[in-house]
């Protein structure tokens, strides 16, 4: 009785002091990784701001100056080049009347490669403003042209935001297709968001 | 108590040798009977031990085999720290550039004691860290002290040479430091700090208190596009006239928030006392030197805008009174003329284009002193304003305000302001006679202070008016910003140089605001000593010095202010912004 007793707690002592041991070192071991993330947290906050500023160092609009001086030579967008809507951007001239049939041939067919770019025709907008305007859903009824001009358009300070003093270069490649001519300004723009 | 004698039955047992008896042998009487009171208590402490094991055993269980139950903190002591949080918040511009930042950097100090061959650790320190000085270092590592440092702020490269070389007495210690990337460019706005991150100028200084600790970052009301312009732009003028210094200041009319703010010569925040190597010849106080907001000085006939304000709106005059500029004013030892005389009767919208001293000096004459006085207060004109920096200047005006003054005063001479201050009270004649003090942080939007109406909302379109006409045919022609529909006004005084005005030492300074159908934006830039070049024919007066600066930074900052160019010859703009006394007439340019 007494030896089976004392086998009993022997065997809960030592289950005992395994299981104490074992949760001992998974604590540890849980702690070790801990310590080792939160180091490595707190590292990769400091990069994280070592690189902001090392962000903000190299985006100085005086080196983007430099480097635009010497790589992309981007002027300032000069005034006249600003237009408040498309109604202002005057459109290509319509094409010609039909020939009569006869000479047909020696009109030749406008090749779609002789079709110049819908830009092209534009006094030189900024290509900014213009995907703006594609971007807005287009409007029932364009304004039309002989409307004045808005005295002063309230735009939001970041509309024409460009990083730095510099405007960016936003390209619009327009590809128009010949077999859809625009024949409004709606339709033109309807022309111009689908390509994007 | 028989077993206890049978004991005693041993014949060969010495009599000395009694074995103890097994049980107790207490015969009856009080013994006995206190024997018998101790047993229940007895019980009743073995109860307790049994309840408390009981207990220890049932917790035990609990916590260990039950999941959950324990809601104590896990393991205190194994809680990691929070990261400790950096000792000075962030400075953001108003779109979120990072204008000032604080980084942890390593330093690296020697215990000399610790190290084994001094001259050896000298060399491979001066190879792997360029710049020292190896004598000074062998100096320092033989001093026998217990702490020496090497190197403040090593990069993590050079830390990374100096772990490699393995040299034992050689230890780390993290530091803050604080960094300033754009460098000069906002040297006055922002400040810096010195050692230990006490804040020496600027919002660092200004703000000192809050920024320490700060977790978010704080938000100036610059923007660090136009910061950027305005800076080329006035450096640009500066340096064209070989002038001694300039400020700059952008602000928005309706708001009072300061987009830029730039005064030269300026520093670089991160090495405040290094001379500039292009100019030595520049102190280092005059490179510190705020002229925006510490700097006061006689503005000259930008002064006049605020005579007419408060001529118009104390009904002292009208848009078609006219004053005799014909002849000079003699008062006492004074003479008072005109640089851009017409010398002859002028209405009130000639006397501010030509920039008529004298008709400034009549319409002075005409509100009085008592009343100038009360505009000049309530225009913010005669106290220290109220701004985030405290590199802050106060007005200079005579203590006794006798006629004279109220007649120089009134054409800008005799009392001498801060920039800020002009800028602020000039935003509240166009924005509709609102003054709201000027600020260097962002305000959220439409959070603008309410403000006190100074003059009314009709005077405020008067003066947009007359401002505009200075530029279309007045002193303020060469502006040059078409389709921004810029007005202002044009400022050129003699430094006072002890207690006498000096001659030809300019203080040239143009008011501008733009666009004057809706007034959103006002650019300040005044220029110190600017001297004649061959361009300008010999002139450094404002209309050609100032004046096309504050142009050329109105073409650049527009568009990012999303302000559009408008036709400025169509007739509703031109109709919305002629005095009606003018419209339709020949206006003479002066």
């Amino acid at each position: 009785m007494i030896k089976l007793s004392g086998l009993f707690w022997l065997i809960v002592v030592a289950t005992a002091g395994f299981a104490m041991f074992a949760v001992k070192y998974e604590v540890q071991g849980l702690a070790d990784h801990l310590a080792r993330s939160v180091k490595q947290a707190d590292d990769t906050e400091r990069d994280i701001r070592a690189l902001g500023a090392e962000w903000a160092y190299l985006n100085r609009p005086d080196a983007l100056a430099q480097l635009n001086q010497r790589f992309l030579s981007l002027a300032p967008i000069a005034t006249k080049q600003l237009r408040t809507s498309l109604a202002d951007i005057a459109m290509r001239p319509a094409p010609p009347p039909p020939a009569p049939v006869e000479t047909v041939a020696a009109v030749a067919p406008i090749a779609p490669t002789s079709t110049p770019p819908i830009e092209s025709d534009a006094p030189a907008g900024p290509p900014v403003l213009l995907a703006e305007a594609a971007a807005q859903p287009p409007s029932p009824r364009s304004p039309p042209p002989e409307q004045p001009r808005p005295i002063l358009t309230s735009a939001p300070e970041t509309h024409l935001a460009a990083p730095s003093g510099k405007p960016a270069p936003v390209r619009v490649a327009l590809r128009p297709d010949p077999t859809r001519r625009a024949a409004s300004l709606d339709q033109l723009i309807a022309q111009i968001a689908e390509s994007r | 108590m028989s077993a206890a004698f049978q004991f005693d039955d041993n014949p060969c047992r010495p009599r000395h040798f009694k074995p103890p008896p097994c049980v107790p042998v207490v015969p009856d009487g009080p013994a006995r009977r206190a024997l018998d009171g101790c047993r229940p208590r007895l019980f009743a402490v073995g109860v307790a031990f049994v309840i408390a094991f009981v207990v220890i055993a049932g917790r035990l269980a609990q916590v260990t085999l039950l999941p959950g139950a324990i809601t104590v903190p896990r393991i205190a002591r194994f809680d990691p720290l929070p990261p400790p949080p950096p000792g000075r918040g962030d400075i953001i511009d108003r779109h979120g550039k990072l204008l000032a930042t604080t980084l942890d950097s390593l330093s690296l100090y020697a215990n000399p004691r610790e190290i084994v061959d001094a001259a050896d650790a000298a060399d491979k320190l001066v190879a792997a860290l360029p710049g020292l000085d190896r004598a000074a270092l062998l100096a320092k590592l033989t001093s026998g002290k217990g702490f020496v440092w090497v190197k403040r702020h090593l990069t993590p490269d050079q830390e990374y040479a100096v772990n490699q070389l393995g040299i034992p007495g050689l230890q780390f210690e993290h530091e803050e430091r604080r960094v300033y990337p754009y460098g000069a460019l906002l040297s006055h706005a922002v400040g810096y700090t010195g050692i230990d991150d006490n804040g020496e100028a600027g919002i660092e200084r200004g703000l000192d208190g809050a920024l320490r600790g700060r977790q978010e970052p704080l938000q100036l009301s610059i923007d660090l596009r136009l910061q950027y312009i305005l800076h080329e732009e006035l450096a640009r003028v500066v340096d064209d006239f070989t002038a001694k210094g300039g400020a700059g200041l952008i602000m928005n009319v309706n708001t009072g928030e300061v987009l830029a703010m730039v005064s030269l010569p300026d520093f670089d925040p991160s090495h405040p006392d290094t001379p500039d190597p292009n100019h030595p010849d520049v102190t280092i106080a005059e490179r510190m030197f705020n002229r925006v907001t510490l700097g006061d000085y006689e503005i000259g006939s930008v002064f006049k805008i605020f005579t007419t304000a408060m001529g118009l709106d104390s009904g002292a005059t009208t848009m078609t009174g006219r004053f005799d500029a014909t002849y000079p004013i003699h008062i006492g030892r004074f003479t008072i003329s005109d640089y851009h005389g017409k010398h002859r009767w002028e209405s009130v919208p000639e006397i501010l284009m030509y920039s008529s001293n004298i008709g400034e000096a009549k319409i002075a004459l005409a509100v009085g002193g008592d009343r100038q006085q009360e505009y000049l207060r309530r225009f913010g004109l005669l106290s220290s304003p109220t701004f985030e920096l405290k590199e802050i200047g106060r007005p200079h005006f005579p203590a006794r305000w006798r006629e004279v003054n109220v007649m120089t005063i009134g054409f800008g001479h005799g009392i001498s302001e801060t920039p800020l201050q002009i800028a602020t009270a000039g935003s509240a004649l166009v924005n509709g006679g609102i003054l709201r003090p000027a600020t260097l942080l962002k305000l959220p939007h439409g959070g603008a202070p309410q403000g006190i109406s100074v003059i009314s909302p009709e005077t405020s379109e008067h003066m947009r008016k007359l401002l505009r006409m200075v530029v279309l045919y007045g002193t303020g022609e060469m502006v040059d910003a078409p389709g921004y529909v810029v007005g202002g006004k044009t400022g050129t005084a003699d430094k006072v140089v002890g207690a006498r005005y000096a001659e030809r030492k300019l203080l040239s300074s143009f008011l501008g605001v733009f666009p004057m159908t809706a007034p959103k934006y006002l650019v300040l830039v005044m220029v110190d000593e600017p001297h004649p070049n061959k361009a300008s024919h010999g002139y450094a007066t404002a209309g050609w010095t100032a004046a096309p600066a504050v142009g050329r930074t109105i073409v650049r900052v527009a568009p990012l202010l999303g302000v559009q160019p408008v036709d400025e010859s169509s007739p509703e703009i031109v109709h919305a912004l002629t005095p009606e006394s003018l419209e339709g007439k020949r206006i003479e340019a002066y």
